[in-house]
């Protein structure tokens, strides 16, 4: 397929040609702000005569001097993107070379950081996890993608308003768009049918409630093998001290209309919604394996997938790896349901989790950074991601599509139904500069109710009193 | 052959030194059963490494082995560990031992003190120094090099190898390189002619520690580091801390497998040749 | 110098450049080492202590504001930093002497005379070798109450599994266990060094006049290993104090925060929350504190060195 094919506008298309690689570096002195006050005049200069006003951007290369781009991502997906998505893309952009680092999960925040701020980064794009956002633009690290000189390198048919609310909004602060999302999660709630046959419990549906979900509990907590041993409990999910373990809690707070912070961005957790909340988080210890309280990510996945717990509640990508891949898992696709987390008094729950693609600030290479998360989150990029590497898309379009894999339809739908809760309620993190400061404290605070050293209240009470003075 | 080992046990019964032996390779199995517990679990399939209860029957995999093998970001990532290790080791060891002579056997006026202070330099919590470390490099253009790493991990590899080589040059009597200087050798003949050889058991197996802590050192690699220089701790972190899939332990004991192979080989040789020359040594003394 | 015959003049320079090169060839012993740390640790070290006063701007990763001494008010102010400090002290106080006396305990043994304790020793240094990371997530599968071989094999016997990471008290004993395993080895390949260095004659002369096993132990193997023992003591110590990737590996500091070591703390200061100002106050409070301990130690092995 020609670069043409894509739909670029005329200007876009002719820069395409390529005449500009050598002017690279050559006005990287030009001020920022400089560029902005031009950036609207210039475009349609660019558009009237098909010449470029961007001089300092390094275009998107030619078969004689391609365009190298630099990436910072997760490290569980860096080699994943190398080895499969960038060939993909280079079908398409034959002549921007892309670079992925991959730095693995926890540091990778810090790491961009380090990275952007510095005079010239080395990335050009870096992959931000949801919250991470706010954290990146309030340090200048990252470009307006709808800034002029973005829109004029932006392909026409590049349909914003086909993202779901929810995950578009991960890339945003404070109205301005600087990431799109190119790997959406969600918080899912995890059904393995077969345990709860074997139990004699109806099968939940996307419908059942916080409270007949805890009725249920008990009775699946059971001895399966008939030794005298219980050998197989309800629930796992996370319950460990780790930043993630808080969005539980929070999803059932949400679910029941509590909030994070209120609108003057004050925390608003601490009372009776927050609290009950997190005792029934704690309550599902109860119904957990034993050790459930040290578990987290992996250890209730290898739970779920074991064939221990009826319900996980777990990030959906992990769908393929527990129910269709036989190396990691002992279930069967069609012992596995996947559904949205349960009701509570506004509605179903969710919890948002968005990888981001965000171009650097700094970066001389913007328009060919921006070529490779635009391909990746177009129509075109999500249908490919998904239907290959079963990656979960944004757009409505693409969850409307009939799926490549059967195996996705529940998937999808789970998805949508996710989305729109999550865009109702606000199911995410805290979005602020400093929300990962804020993530620490609930996971600590968190991690003491759990382990039963202070009360759920006090709990709260605590995290609501540090994370105050951490977002001032 | 064997005549460099302790006082040989003449008098004490035969019985004596073969329970010694016996409770030495107790106490070597029950260190090395975590590790076969690792090297097992490398041949399992994600499945049946968490089973309940735990197996010893399955069928062996060698495909996670072949395909972590053949990722190009691993491969490079090992030799880029084994260029940082020896390095580092080499030059820690040098730099270190010559520190721990002075302060052993050199009458320095301050000497001890610069010791002591950089043994405390110990002290700095390595996070602390990882972010302003990071700032120099980049600042000189020298991220993502191995000689940068190098020199990182010599902060925390000096102040050990000095330390614990003047435990060892303590421990070796005075008369040896005095007779040496009495008979014109210089100050550093005398080190690398007579000191050196004769702590050889003391220098390598604190050469082999240096080697270890720089062969598993994350915190610098991670911060100083993008892509040319960057080792395989990075890579396991990064299997451990997977967010896609969970922790693939199936990849994380096969890696972590093959990178105790080379380290093990290296103890192995070393062993060996020490022994060896130990024996020579006594054979000519 | 004025009442200096030439005569004197003459033979003085020769003995005053040979002074000098006696002192320079003397440094040299000391100045690679030294050159190496200051090159490397002075900025950072000055770094950190400058940010643990001012507050920190992430927009360029530098100190902006004199602050005085908010950000220790800050950290001495918060629960965390007591409990990671109660908690690492109780850590160090178990797993240092257990992996001390373990170590030469077992180096002891290995030593024993025999064809095979090349590869022993060899092999005994693996548990050093395996990363942090994987080796907490062995002893994990090893110790966990749903799949792992310990409670399977306490099962046999008719117990109930133990819940190795969620009872805060078993979750330190792990943390224990696990860098015992990990660190014994390294006293075992520096002891069974320093046996193997120890002078052969003078057991020699003890056997020969009839001295037993145990008094040659106590008497003339013990003082002659005292300094590097001590040496290993401390390097243990220095390693110890900053630990961090086993806590975050098998317990990821809880249950609660009843694992939650110091320098896991500062970690997560710097690294997750982004309060790097906070984490250099702590770090270089846990400075001053190695700091005292260290002397404190070293004052005691000296002592030790020289009642010899």
């Amino acid at each position: 397929m020609t670069p043409n094919a894509e739909g670029f506008p005329p200007a876009v298309a002719a820069r395409k040609g390529g005449s500009m690689v050598r002017f690279h570096r050559a006005a990287s002195s030009v001020s920022r702000r400089a560029v902005m006050a031009g950036a609207a005049s210039a475009v349609a200069i660019a558009a009237l005569t098909g010449t470029t006003a961007w001089a300092q951007d390094a275009g998107l290369g030619t078969p004689e001097a391609p365009v190298e781009v630099r990436m910072i991502a997760n490290e569980a997906f860096a080699n994943q993107w190398q080895t499969l998505m960038v060939p993909e893309f280079n079908k398409h952009y034959p002549n921007i070379k892309v670079t992925i680092d991959g730095v693995p999960y926890v540091e990778l925040l810090a790491k961009s950081m380090l990275d952007a701020t510095g005079p010239s980064p080395n990335y050009d794009i870096i992959i931000a996890d949801d919250p991470w956002v706010p954290q990146l633009a309030e340090v200048g690290a990252l470009i307006d993608l709808k800034s002029a000189e973005m829109a004029g390198w932006t392909a026409a048919d590049y349909d914003w308003a086909d993202f779901n609310a929810a995950p578009l909004a991960a890339g945003e602060w404070k109205g301005v768009q600087y990431g799109v999302p190119l790997r959406s999660n969600m918080l899912m709630m995890f059904v393995n049918k077969a345990l709860y046959e074997k139990a004699g419990v109806p099968l939940p549906t996307p419908k059942i409630t916080w409270q007949e979900y805890l009725e249920q509990a008990p009775k699946l907590v059971q001895d399966t093998d008939g030794d005298g041993k219980v050998d197989a409990w309800a629930v796992d999910t996370y319950f460990v001290r780790e930043p993630l373990t808080p969005t539980i809690w929070q999803t059932i707070m949400n679910s029941n209309g509590g909030r994070l912070l209120d609108d003057n961005g004050k925390p608003a957790f601490s009372n009776e919604i927050g609290v009950a909340a997190l005792e029934t988080h704690r309550k599902l210890l109860e119904f957990a394996p034993t050790g459930a309280v040290s578990h987290g990510f992996s250890e209730s996945l290898q739970a779920f997938r074991q064939g221990l717990v009826a319900t996980m509640f777990q990030w959906g990508s992990v769908f393929k790896g527990s129910a269709i891949d036989p190396k990691t898992t002992t279930l069967k696709p069609e012992q596995v349901g996947i559904q949205v987390m349960p009701v509570g008094s506004t509605g179903p729950g969710a919890h948002r989790g968005i990888w981001n693609g965000t171009v650097s600030a700094k970066s001389e290479k913007k328009q060919a950074a921006w070529a490779v998360i635009q391909w990746l989150s177009s129509k075109q990029g999500e249908a490919w991601h998904s239907a290959t590497l079963g990656v979960f898309p944004a757009r409505k379009s693409t969850l409307a599509s009939t799926p490549a894999e059967p195996w996705l339809v529940p998937v999808f739908d789970a998805l949508q139904q996710a989305y729109n809760a999550a865009e109702k309620g606000q199911m995410w993190r805290i979005r602020h500069p400093r929300s990962d400061a804020a993530q620490q404290i609930l996971a600590d605070e968190v991690a003491r109710a759990m382990a039963g050293q202070i009360s759920a209240a006090e709990a709260l009470q605590v995290a609501a009193e540090k994370i105050e003075k951490v977002l001032n | 052959m064997t005549a460099a080992a302790l006082p040989s046990p003449r008098r004490r019964s035969r019985l004596g030194h073969r329970v010694r032996i016996a409770a030495g390779l107790a106490a070597c199995v029950v260190f090395l059963f975590p590790v076969f517990w690792m090297v097992l679990s490398s041949f399992k399939d994600q499945r049946d490494i968490f089973t309940m209860p735990p197996t010893l029957f399955f069928t062996p995999t060698l495909e996670t082995y072949i395909s972590y093998m053949q990722r190009a970001d691993i491969s490079r990532r090992l030799i880029n560990t084994i260029i940082v290790a020896a390095g580092s080791g080499a030059l820690s060891i040098a730099a270190g031992a010559m520190a721990g002579y002075a302060l052993a056997r050199i009458r320095l006026r301050g000497a001890g003190t610069i010791g002591v202070l950089i043994l405390l330099s110990r002290g700095v919590p390595p996070i602390a120094l990882a972010v302003p470390m990071f700032l120099v490099a980049r600042s000189l253009g020298v991220t993502d090099k191995h000689i940068t790493l190098i020199l990182a991990y010599c902060t925390f590899l000096i102040p050990y190898v000095m330390w614990l080589m003047r435990g060892f040059f303590l421990a070796l009597p005075r008369e040896l390189e005095e007779s040496a200087m009495i008979d014109g050798c210089s100050r550093f003949g005398a080190f690398f002619k007579i000191i050196v050889p004769i702590s050889m058991p003391g220098l390598l197996s604190t050469l082999i520690f240096s080697m270890i802590l720089a062969w598993e050192e994350l915190l610098f690699a991670l911060v100083l580091t993008n892509r040319h220089a960057s080792t395989i701790p990075v890579s396991i972190a990064g299997i451990a801390g997977d967010t896609v899939n969970g922790a693939n332990w199936g990849a994380l004991t096969a890696v972590g497998t093959i990178t105790v192979i080379p380290v093990v080989v290296f103890a192995l040789l070393v062993q060996k040749w020490l022994i060896q020359g130990l024996a020579d040594g006594a054979t000519k003394g | 110098m004025s009442t200096m015959t030439a005569e004197g003049a003459r033979t003085a320079r020769p003995r005053a450049s040979a002074k000098l090169a006696d002192a320079v060839s003397r440094w040299a012993f000391m100045a690679p080492a030294a050159i190496i740390l200051v090159a490397m640790l002075a900025y950072p070290i000055f770094y950190t202590i400058e940010i643990s006063f001012a507050r920190f701007d992430l927009m360029t990763f530098s100190a902006v504001e004199w602050v005085g001494w908010d950000n220790y008010r800050h950290v001495l102010d918060d629960y965390r930093f007591w409990s990671s400090m109660k908690v690492t002290l109780v850590y160090l106080a178990f797993a240092l002497p257990l992996q001390v006396v373990l170590g030469f305990g077992i180096a002891f043994l290995i030593n024993a005379d025999w064809r095979g304790r090349g590869t022993v020793r060899a092999l005994f240094i693996i548990p050093m070798v395996v990363a942090p990371v994987v080796a907490g997530g062995i002893w994990r599968m090893i110790l966990d109450p749903l799949w792992g071989i310990v409670n399977w094999l306490i099962g046999l016997f008719g117990f109930a599994p133990l819940d190795w990471f969620g009872d805060p008290n078993l979750a330190m004993a792990a943390i224990v266990i696990i860098d015992t395993w990990r660190w014994t080895p390294f006293v075992v390949l520096i002891a069974t060094a320093a046996l193997l260095a120890l002078p052969r004659d003078i057991f020699e002369a003890a056997e020969v006049d009839g001295a037993n096993w145990w008094s040659m132990l106590w008497s003339i193997t013990l003082p002659l290993l005292v300094p590097i023992i001590a040496a290993t003591f401390v390097v243990r110590w220095l390693g110890a104090v900053k630990m961090f990737d086993i806590a975050l590996a098998a317990t990821y500091g809880g249950p609660g925060g009843a694992t939650n070591v110091i320098n896991l703390f500062i970690y997560e200061e710097a690294f997750r929350s982004l309060h790097f100002a906070e984490s250099a106050a702590m770090a270089v409070i846990v400075l001053v504190l190695t700091m005292v301990l260290t002397g404190i130690f070293l004052v005691g092995s000296r002592a030790l060195e020289q009642r010899n």
